[in-house]
């Protein structure tokens, strides 16, 4: 047995899952994606100068990926905020930034028009509102 | 190949990359009640990397396996992308095997 290939896919999928919901709660609250950014490139580029320095092959497998996937996120808040102007993921009206945009661009929304199940057909704006509005499931979900 | 940790951070986020088309492709032409069959497909793809002697190999197989995994939980938010008029719509989806057990499954998200 050779349990390499495991670290590395648990690691993957660990590191993929808390900064996939990280990205999305720290730009909703943050005045600024660039302090986030850099603070993500800081860590993830001294994981990667562990992971160098490591002997332990389960160590720097370990270190390498979430290194890498921290440098991805760093990159991922300004998708993210993208996201946001389109209406892609929902505004926090609290969130100067957020609010800002959510005044300059008609496309943002603060409604999380994904939080709903599929039904199986292309739906209209108003239809999409409505499907997550009516179900009371609006925010229940990151 | 010398493993250093750089060169597996970099293969992963590659192989990770995969993961979009995969999701995007899956969904539209197969549905997201395909779920379980991708995360099946996953986990057996991390247990064979168990039976990979060869380090770098075996972590490619892994973490190809958890891109599976992830896959299968982002199923459902892609259909709900494709109805809204973000992506392609396709009507006609290549059901999966025991549909209507799965539609009363919680969907996995993530």
């Amino acid at each position: 047995m050779n349990w390499i290939g495991l670290v590395a896919a648990i690691t993957a999928f660990l590191s993929i899952w808390i900064g996939h919901v990280a990205v999305r709660k720290i730009e909703s609250t943050s005045r600024t994606i660039w302090i986030p950014a850099v603070i993500a490139i800081a860590f993830g580029l001294s994981l990667e100068y562990w992971s160098l320095i490591s002997d332990n092959l389960s160590l720097k497998t370990a270190l390498g990926i979430t290194g890498f996937t921290l440098l991805w996120d760093a990159f991922e808040f300004t998708r993210q905020e993208k996201r946001i102007i389109k209406g892609y993921a929902p505004a926090n009206p609290n969130n100067p930034r957020h609010a800002k945009i959510l005044a300059e661009h008609p496309s943002a929304t603060t409604l999380h028009l994904l939080n709903r199940h599929p039904i199986g057909r292309p739906v209209s704006y108003n239809e999409a509102i409505r499907l997550v509005t009516e179900h009371c499931l609006v925010d229940t979900e990151s | 190949m010398n493993l250093s940790g750089l060169t597996i951070g970099i293969t992963t986020l590659l192989i990770i990359g995969l993961g979009f088309p995969l999701v995007i492709r899956g969904e539209r032409y197969f549905g997201y009640l395909w779920w379980p069959y991708m995360m099946g497909i996953g986990l057996a793809i991390i247990i064979v990397s168990l039976f990979v002697s060869t380090d770098w190999l075996s972590v490619v197989v892994g973490v190809l396996g958890a891109t599976f995994v992830w896959g299968s939980t982002e199923l459902k938010d892609q259909a709900v992308r494709a109805e809204l008029g973000w992506f392609p719509f396709n009507a006609n989806k290549f059901r999966p095997p025991f549909e209507k057990t799965i539609e009363k499954w919680k969907v996995p998200h993530l």
